[in-house]
């Protein structure tokens, strides 16, 4: 209650009688017209500037309007577009088929199936992972474009990067992407990959140094890792 | 307990002072956690503290293999202990008065030294490991560590992909030398193949320079009990992951043992078979051979009932399925013989001789079932047949004579039977040779699970349910009868042979009121006295952690199954490659 009893008073405001120049409504008529002819003539003869960033844009005209699909606007940094599977250098997907992806999916979209290499499978990488994925499809006409998918994947090997959306079709069938429509774009590779540390899955002749002295004498890297670089999709 | 008051020792006369008596004679009492634990003596501290929900860690420790305290995790602090000191709660035994205290500073402090411990050249490749889900490391890692390895420079390299044999394969650095599968195949198994070999962070487990592979009829086991994924079983290694498999409580069916087992599945497929806890039966094992008998529930399957023989054999409904056996058998009425399988669960037997009994009006039943095989020492038997006792049980109970197979194909022979009817298409001889033999019956109706030889030969095979699809229950060889629980509704158009029975009796003019495995056995095991007793719904194993809330996880850490229990997903018609 106290507090209600020290509130200060409202302050009174005072009425504001028009004028003539208001009442007769002509100078704002003027001025509202003069308004709208300086927009007409800035967008008529003005540059207009289409980055997708609003805050960042030059260009003299205030249109916004596209004409989509005549025109098409850059999608923003960061943009979910439509997936895929990121390949290894060697052309296979990083993806190990660990299902981090089908179980953090609200929508139940992908489907995966895993495969085993076999031991004597010493092509490439897969030499050292034992585990690949041998279906991997995306129903993209289910997913939500949350991308669950790509935060849940420890090995970075989905992405949704690809600054396109889901073009459209007309069946259904043509929405389920599998292995070969997915893997696309340019490979990527981290220094924590692990054909980096080791030949194959077999022990390293060296294993029986202590780690310190196998990592100075540099025999245990299999290949110098390269370096770290975001790779960037090109925009279509 | 009251009785033994009197055993109290009279208070000692003099020096010293002798310890206290028992709170509760007989028993011992202490506290753990402000707890107070009455427990057996000779109790370790981990069994004694779970009998109060009190969780000690360990990775270890086994209760059915020796204690070899080796991985520090179950460290806790005893006021019986040295000062300043831990005690391993595995090794140490109970003593009266004890106070154990297993949430302080300290202990966490242990917990989380050794967890650092054990991690530090653990590749941490879970994406591809399949322990993932039911992994102890995992799960105590959440609970006890949280904390980044402060390890620089590599970690130690070991085999990735060691073959021991054809069911188990070795991941070497994802192993923290628990010993437990060496203590497994020394103890149980006796088979000690196993060992530890190398010295410090270069300690592997690998088989000894004697043996070339691990030659042993238990060694799907060692893969059980590895509390993290280094030992892993190739025969489900990929194939699922742990936490979208739902469990039902189930038996294998390899062998009249009859093990207790849990049925791990995913839609209408089950993935593996996990032991389940039964003293009296299999204790914490089951056998390889056994291990990979799921594989008939899901492959080569009798999805529809066929009608013609061999090539000419055509899918049919169940409802015309049921309308051709009910016909067929009625021309034949009077000359129809029976034979029962004892693969099938006693509420089919029950259902099936009472409709030989009272429909087929036959005296003799004959037994059909699995060819005899190879034993061995510990759980796997000679008689492949899961049922046999049920069977004979039933026969015996019903008034029907039960008569071996030789006599079924001497008078198949001599022309005496020309009318089959089969609950069942296990044969004990080979499928071709009785084939051969069917094809000059007049009639042969079978109800069978699997497809073989014997279900081309038969002019009707009606579609089966297998055991893990319906509710029911099987008596192994030491008269032990045991309920199995229904994991998922039967593939295809099958049904289960009980629900065949009961239709087959309806059209031929017996009303069997039964709808259902229960009610079979409530109607029927009345004259069956080693049915009579059992009390078929009591005995089910759980297969909810709550009625009525979903399935019970097969994943170790008991978090719910997927949403993929229910169903594989829609691929709109996308082509799997074959072998997929």
């Amino acid at each position: 209650m106290s507090s209600l009893m020290h509130h200060e008073p409202e302050k009174k405001r005072e009425l504001v009688e028009a004028d003539v120049r208001e009442r007769t409504y002509v100078p704002e008529i003027l001025k509202g017209i003069a308004l709208t002819t300086r927009h007409f003539l800035r967008n008529l003869f003005g540059e207009r500037d289409t980055n997708p960033d609003v805050v960042e844009r030059k260009g003299i005209t205030s249109i916004t309007t596209v004409n989509y699909p005549e025109e098409k606007v850059d999608y923003p940094p960061g943009y979910r577009g439509l997936h895929r599977l990121v390949p290894r250098e060697d052309g296979k997907p990083r993806c190990v088929a660990c299902y981090m992806c089908a179980t953090i999916c609200p929508a139940q979209c992908i489907y995966i199936e895993a495969g085993e290499y076999g031991g004597e499978d010493d092509q490439a990488e897969s030499r050292v992972i034992e585990k690949y994925p041998k279906q991997f499809v995306i129903d993209e006409l289910r997913c939500v474009v949350c991308g669950l998918c790509v935060d849940a994947c420890p090995k970075d090997a989905i992405r949704m990067d690809t600054y396109t959306h889901t073009p459209s079709g007309y069946d259904r069938q043509g929405f389920v992407y599998d292995i070969p429509r997915l893997l696309q774009g340019p490979a990527v590779s981290h220094p924590s990959d692990p054909w980096y540390k080791r030949g194959s899955s077999a022990p390293p002749d060296h294993v029986h140094k202590e780690a310190h002295t196998r990592i100075a004498a540099g025999g245990g890297l299999a290949k110098r890792p390269p370096l770290v670089e975001v790779m960037k999709f090109p925009k279509p | 307990m009251s009785d033994e008051k009197k055993v109290e020792a009279p208070k000692p006369v003099g020096p010293p002072p002798g310890p206290p008596p028992p709170k509760n004679p007989g028993m011992v009492t202490l506290t753990i956690d402000g707890k107070e634990v009455v427990a057996k003596p000779g109790t370790n501290m981990i069994e004694a503290a779970k009998a109060v929900g009190v969780d000690i860690p360990y990775y270890c420790y086994h209760p059915r293999l020796t204690i070899a305290a080796n991985c520090r995790m179950c460290m806790v602090e005893s006021s019986a202990a040295p000062p300043g000191k831990l005690v391993p709660a595995c090794q140490t035994g109970i003593s009266e008065g004890v106070v154990i205290k297993t949430d302080t500073e300290k202990v966490r402090a242990q917990q989380k030294m050794v967890m650092e411990f054990l991690l530090l050249n653990h590749p941490v490749d879970c994406s591809i490991c399949d322990q993932a889900g039911e992994c102890k490391l995992q799960d105590y890692y959440m609970r006890y560590d949280f904390e980044a390895s402060r390890l620089e420079g590599g970690k130690v390299l070991k085999n990735k992909r060691k073959k021991l044999n054809d069911l188990v394969v070795l991941d070497q650095e994802r192993c923290i030398i628990c010993t437990r599968c060496v203590r497994f195949m020394e103890e149980v198994a006796k088979a000690p193949q196993l060992g530890i070999f190398g010295r410090g962070s270069h300690e592997v487990v690998d088989i000894s320079p004697a043996y070339g592979k691990l030659d042993s009829n238990y060694s799907g086991n060692i893969v059980d009990i590895c509390p993290v994924g280094a030992l892993l079983n190739t025969d489900f290694r990929f194939r699922a992951r742990a936490w979208f498999l739902s469990a039902a409580p189930s038996i294998c069916t390899g062998c009249s043992r009859g093990c207790s087992t849990y049925a791990d599945f995913m839609g209408q497929d089950t993935y593996r078979w996990r032991p389940r806890e039964n003293e009296a039966i299999n204790k914490s094992w089951m056998c390889d051979v056994g291990r990979l008998t799921y594989k008939g529930l899901n492959k080569h399957r009798v999805l529809h009932s066929g009608l013609g023989r061999g090539a000419e054999v055509k899918d049919i409904s169940q409802a015309k399925a049921l309308e051709l056996a009910v016909e067929k058998l009625k021309a034949q009425s009077g000359k129809v013989a029976f034979m029962a399988s004892p693969v099938a669960s006693n509420e089919d037997l029950l259902a099936g001789l009472a409709f030989a009994r009272d429909v087929l009006k036959v005296k003799t039943v004959y037994a059909s079932g699995r060819p005899a095989g190879q034993g061995d020492h510990f759980l796997l038997t000679g008689d492949k047949n899961p049922n046999r006792k049920g069977l004979e049980n039933i026969a015996r109970g019903f008034g029907l004579e039960l008569a071996p197979f030789e006599t079924l194909t001497k008078a198949m022979d001599a022309g005496q039977v020309t009318a089959l009817f089969g609950l069942g298409a296990e044969v004990p001889e080979a499928d071709e040779v009785f084939a051969a033999r069917a094809q000059k019956l007049e009639l042969f109706v079978v109800t069978a699970t699997n497809e073989s030889k014997v279900t081309e030969a038969a002019h009707l095979v009606l579609a089966a349910a297998v055991h893990v699809e319906d509710e029911g229950s099987f008596t192994q060889e030491a008269g032990i009868t045991q309920r199995v629980r229904r994991a998922y509704p039967p593939k295809g158009d099958a049904q289960p042979h009980w629900k065949w029975a009961v239709d087959l009796a309806r059209g031929l003019g017996l009303e069997m009121k039964a709808t259902s495995s229960r009610e079979v056995f409530k109607q029927l095991s009345a004259a069956v006295p080693e049915l009579a007793t059992f009390e078929w719904d009591k005995k089910a194993p759980l297969n909810q952690k709550r009625p009525g809330i979903g399935t019970l996880s097969a994943a170790a850490d008991g978090r719910p199954p997927g949403w993929r229990e229910q169903g594989v997903p829609n691929l709109r018609g996308l082509t799997l490659p074959p072998g997929t």
